[in-house]
């Protein structure tokens, strides 16, 4: 199977020049600031508001890995993130694994349900795939509200995480912060040598034209499967680290639509298909969110609503490519998009 | 950043003079009408452009830190984390009023006193979208922003995302509407509920209908969700019943939130039980007897656990409502009084009075979990998180709501559920004997 | 044997009420490719129509439910005019989120003037029903059933032996070739939403006199919707009444012989199952799969 790793970038070593310099200075400087954040300024409340940030910023990079990429706009990807938290939830709670053995364990079942349920879903396209993995994602709640003796149902599940029964000792809001923070830094790294490996222009050839990519050699089977289990591999490892983080967790908000459509609405807004996007588009909307919660307590989820239709009006193609065509082109027209999308 | 909605606006106005009789609902939607502020959607909308262009940083996306006004030692702050928007809204509203309420009689009364200070009681609102983690989250930011004191969200699931948090930041929260018992087996310190637990819901109905019907049911079918709460209180209704003689004939379980339970119906159906016996929400509740009369389900009576005493069942329901049994944490009916609410009569009035609607159990809960907060400061004689904590643990008092005493879990074990009938599209008390308003009616219906 | 009798009874029943509310979303991916998150926020604001006027102004359920399909039919167009319209030529993930954005609108607009209470219409014929034998009909769900099929049915018609019809049905299998020969996508794209969000107004309606119903209910809905549309095959109407009354009996046997609370499961794994094997749906046919694009 190909892998993100194993692929090699195609254009080979680049020459280093300044703009590279100052852009990795740029992301290393930046990192440093991260680190050093919760020690020195920030609450711990808002270290766990953060944790919610970095949590989608994964969560969009792996929808961005099927959905922009691939071209494959899943709307099940919530599945990956229950079964990861159901996963490390039932392991410490009824068998007392430690988090960091339970954590792998669910990776590797976000991956294996990646490939079992990819292998007949990713032939369907377009709105009927949509369709199937969000049929997969509610069925798949369903089965663990049914299955009450292992999940606890709908009572939810509670992993052990104070006292003597905690198998692992709970690392608190700071801890999760950084938990986090590397899984997002993780799931943009892979996101980044995606989109400049082999396997990455595969993808994209099979989002431009499939048939067309097939012609030209590529397995677009095998392609297609590997994005949707390493979508599966991140979301997972987000839900374990979330089980973990919640400690009581219930299906009904672990499997909920409404995480998946948030992913994808990130992604899109960000920039879909590119590495920076999805980052984007978590941050900004992770923050407007916040923000409207706290200054409009009844009216902030209409405001949100309408904010998703003019953004999706006016920057269907996302902010990244919005800004690169402004830059280009030397001016900004919120409509050109418009005029080019209407009927 | 600067304060959050100011928790002393009052959202909701006095009935204007001369309203009648529908006067309450246009002056509630009036009042939600006043929320909608078209500048600050402006303002809203302004904002994402700024934050979609790359500017409207983190400084004011992450408001975290806000919390109430400025810590003058007057004011006693308290943070609530309601269900006001998503699938919990009703409910989230009913326990915001409830809240606002006692805000309102303590602050038009004496005040918080404690020690030689007097306080005022100012209770700032977040919403957590009837989400668990959300209500966990905003817990963490009213640590932050100094509320130490807590008063519970709406549901089981949320209050028990919260309780972790409190019990790990070392605040303090009664919990309003969280009933099921597993919250209460985690061994949490910190979290204490007004409510009688979930297994008493049923079973309160069991028992009033097994001490004034004749000739008693022998047999009895049960119907439940599929959520925690529901689930404990079928259990709890069903060992009731066994106890008290029945047969349990059957038990099925619908879907949460479902509108449709005739599989559930025709199933029981053949078994002809005496009693049904339904532990759902409200949704539930009313498709189960609507249901139940389409598909000539005629048992003698029918039990329900939280549905009959909310407006909307006899509303929906008609005369179909008549003679449905239905247990509450609260009626106007309730024994006990208290300084700040007096009776439950008195509570019930001032309600109607400040709202323009009738008073139900939800508010209650509300109101009853924030004066259990008030009185726990008051004998503790300061605000300190650990002091109230052990002060709300040893309080032994009545109030409007009942009996509050706690057991060693953070329960009020002894607070009796009543129970209510629908008679003549009214719930009325029925049970326990000494607050009856009526007579059992059965056959019901 | 009675046992299983009522169980189809009634999942008959509550199928045709399903097939109303899922036809106008079946439509409108099937026409205009577009999947409608917000068509469980029509259905619902229907029902609010039609209950507003009773308890308001006296109006009978069923005039409610003209004057609710009347109004969202307009309603509909507009949206369709002058928002979805815009960014009909996007990737399909826009139309999602486009109109997720706008269900959010509506429900939270819903709750903020009515409240997250549970509402329901009241009809003169309440909970009666019809008894052969030991198998019960309400009147209710009958008549709502009645009226469903008829809606259906009507639409049928409408799409069979009209000239807008027939346009509407060619734009939707070659949007180029239709208008080539003379249709004006534009006009035909604002019509099919609007007749789409009309009839969910009156499934929306008919509902509310035999369920309750809160704002909470759109993604229900729309949900069904869903499952309806493609196991039916979309744009096929004869497809969505089919598939709305084996929802309904599926739905009805599963909670008979399974246990109640796995009927959601069942149908979700039917709707997988019918995806992965038959794409195009029980009735649907090849060319709304490969449908072009111009």
């Amino acid at each position: 199977m190909t892998s993100a790793s194993s692929a090699t970038a195609p254009v080979g070593l680049r020459a280093v020049g300044p703009r590279q310099l100052i852009a990795g200075a740029l992301v290393l400087g930046g990192l440093v600031v991260l680190v050093l954040l919760p020690q020195y300024f920030l609450l711990s409340s808002e270290q766990r508001t953060l944790a919610g940030v970095f949590m989608f910023v994964a969560l969009a990079q792996g929808w961005n890995l099927i959905g922009g990429f691939a071209g494959y706009p899943s709307f099940g990807n919530v599945v990956f993130f229950g079964l990861g938290g159901y996963t490390t939830a039932i392991l410490m709670a009824k068998s007392g694994v430690p988090f960091w053995v339970a954590l792998p364990i669910s990776a590797v079942v976000g991956v294996v349900f990646a490939v079992l349920v990819g292998l007949p879903v990713l032939r369907l396209r377009g709105h009927y795939f949509a369709i199937a993995t969000l049929g997969v994602a509610e069925g798949m709640r369903e089965v663990v509200v049914n299955l009450d003796g292992l999940t606890g149902g709908n009572s939810g599940i509670t992993v052990p995480a104070v006292g003597a029964e905690a198998v692992t000792s709970y690392p608190g809001n700071t801890g999760f912060y950084f938990y986090f923070l590397g899984l997002a830094l993780l799931a943009t790294a892979v996101v980044w040598q995606v989109s400049r490996s082999r396997f990455g222009y595969g993808l994209r050839a099979i989002a431009q034209d499939e048939e067309a990519a097939a012609a030209a050699g590529i397995n677009t089977t095998r392609l297609k499967v590997a994005a949707f289990a390493l979508a599966g591999l991140l979301t997972a490892l987000a839900g374990s680290i979330y089980a973990f983080q919640q400690v009581t967790i219930y299906p009904a908000r672990l499997f909920s639509v409404d995480i998946t459509v948030l992913m994808v609405v990130m992604a899109v807004i960000g920039g879909s298909g590119t590495v920076i996007g999805p980052v984007i588009g978590a941050v900004a909307l992770q923050f407007l969110s916040e923000w409207l919660r706290t200054h409009y307590t009844d009216l902030h989820t209409f405001i949100f609503g309408a904010i998703i239709v003019v953004a999706v009006v006016l920057l269907p193609m996302g902010i990244v490519s919005f800004t690169r065509e402004s830059i280009a082109q030397r001016r900004i027209s919120l409509l050109d998009t418009v005029r080019a999308y209407r009927l | 950043m600067s304060t959050l909605t100011d928790p002393t606006r009052p959202a909701f106005t006095r009935p204007r003079a001369g309203y009648g009789p529908h006067g309450a609902r246009v002056n509630r939607e009036e009042a939600l009408m006043r929320d909608v502020r078209p500048v600050g959607v402006w303002l809203g909308l302004a904002c994402t452009v700024a934050v979609l262009v790359g500017g409207c940083g983190k400084g004011e996306g992450n408001a975290g830190g806000g919390g109430g006004s400025s810590t003058q030692g007057g004011t006693l702050k308290v943070g609530a984390a309601l269900s006001l928007t998503g699938s919990l809204a009703k409910e989230g509203r009913l326990t915001k009023l409830g809240y606002q309420f006692c805000q309102d009689k303590v602050n038009g009364g004496d005040g918080v006193q404690a020690g030689d200070k007097t306080y005022k009681l100012a209770i700032t609102y977040k919403d957590d979208k009837s989400e668990p983690d959300t209500a966990a989250q905003l817990v963490d930011q009213f640590n932050d922003s100094g509320n130490k004191l807590i008063l519970g969200p709406y549901g089981s699931p949320s209050t028990e995302a919260a309780s972790a948090v409190i019990e790990r930041n070392g605040q303090v929260m009664v919990d309003s509407s969280g009933a099921d018992n597993a919250i209460f087996d985690k061994g949490y310190r910190n979290t204490f509920a007004v409510l009688s637990p979930a297994t008493s819901y049923l079973a309160a109905i069991v028992d009033a209908i097994s001490e004034n019907a004749s000739p008693k049911p022998k047999t009895v079918a049960i119907i439940s969700a599929d959520d925690g709460f529901s689930k404990t209180a079928a259990k709890g209704g069903a060992d009731e019943a066994k106890n008290q003689g029945m047969q349990v004939v059957a038990m099925e379980e619908v879907p949460e939130h479902t509108t449709n339970v005739s599989s559930a119906l025709t199933k029981i159906r053949p078994k002809k039980p005496d009693l049904v016996l339904v532990s759902a929400h409200v949704e539930e509740g009313i498709a189960a007897v609507k249901q139940s009369k389409e598909l000539g389900v005629n048992p003698k009576g029918f039990g329900e656990t939280v549905a009959p005493p909310t407006p909307d069942f006899a509303k929906a329901l008609g005369k179909n409502a008549e003679g449905v049994v239905g247990s509450t944490q609260w009626t106007a009916d309730s024994k006990g009084q208290d300084k700040v609410f007096g009776t439950a009569k008195e509570y019930a009035e001032g309600f109607k009075q400040r709202f323009g609607e009738t008073a139900e159990y939800h508010s209650a809960e509300a109101a009853a979990a924030c004066l259990a907060l008030v009185m726990g400061v008051e004998k503790a004689g300061s605000t300190d998180p650990a002091k109230v904590r052990d002060a709300i643990a040893g309080l032994d008092t009545e109030s409007f709501f009942g009996p509050i005493k706690f057991d060693d879990t953070g329960k009020n074990a002894d607070k009796p559920m009543s129970a209510i009938q629908i008679q003549n599209g009214e719930p009325v008390t029925i049970y326990p004997s000494d607050q009856a308003q009526a007579k059992l009616q059965w056959p019901a219906g | 044997m009675t046992q299983f009798l009522q169980a189809t009874v009634n999942g008959l029943l509550q199928g045709g009420l399903l097939a109303l509310v899922a036809v106008g979303f079946s439509l409108v991916w099937g026409v205009m490719n577009i999947v409608n998150l917000a068509h469980g926020a029509f259905v619902l604001i229907g029902s609010y129509i039609a209950w507003k006027l009773q308890t308001g102004a006296d109006i009978a359920p069923l005039l409610g439910m003209v004057v609710a399909a009347a109004a969202l039919f307009a309603g509909g167009y507009v949206i369709q005019r002058y928002l979805i319209n815009l960014v009909v030529n996007a990737p399909i993930w826009m139309t999602l989120l486009l109109t997720f954005g706008l269900s959010l609108v509506l429900v939270n607009g819903l709750v903020l003037l009515f409240t997250g209470d549970f509402r329901s219409i009241h009809t003169s014929y309440g909970s009666d029903s019809l008894a052969i034998g030991d198998i019960r009909i309400p009147y209710g769900r009958l008549i709502a059933f009645v009226l469903a099929v008829g809606f259906t049915l009507a639409l049928v018609w409408f799409m069979d032996r009209t000239r807008l019809g027939l346009a509407i049905k060619a734009t939707g299998m070659d949007r180029g070739a239709a208008r080539l020969m003379g249709v004006t996508v534009r006009r035909v794209y604002g019509l099919t939403f609007a007749i789409a969000a009309g009839l969910a107004g009156a499934a929306g309606a008919i509902y509310g006199t035999v369920d309750t119903f809160s704002p909470a209910n759109a993604g229900i809905f729309t949900l069904q919707s869903f499952v309806i549309a493609v196991l039916g095959g979309l744009g096929n109407m004869w497809g969505a009444l089919a598939g709305g009354l084996l929802l309904g009996v599926v739905q009805a046997w599963s909670g008979q012989y399974l246990g109640g609370t796995l009927i959601n499961a069942v149908a979700f794994a039917v709707l997988v199952t019918v995806l992965v094997i038959r794409p195009a749906g029980l009735l649907g046919k090849p060319y709304y799969e490969a449908r072009v694009e111009v």
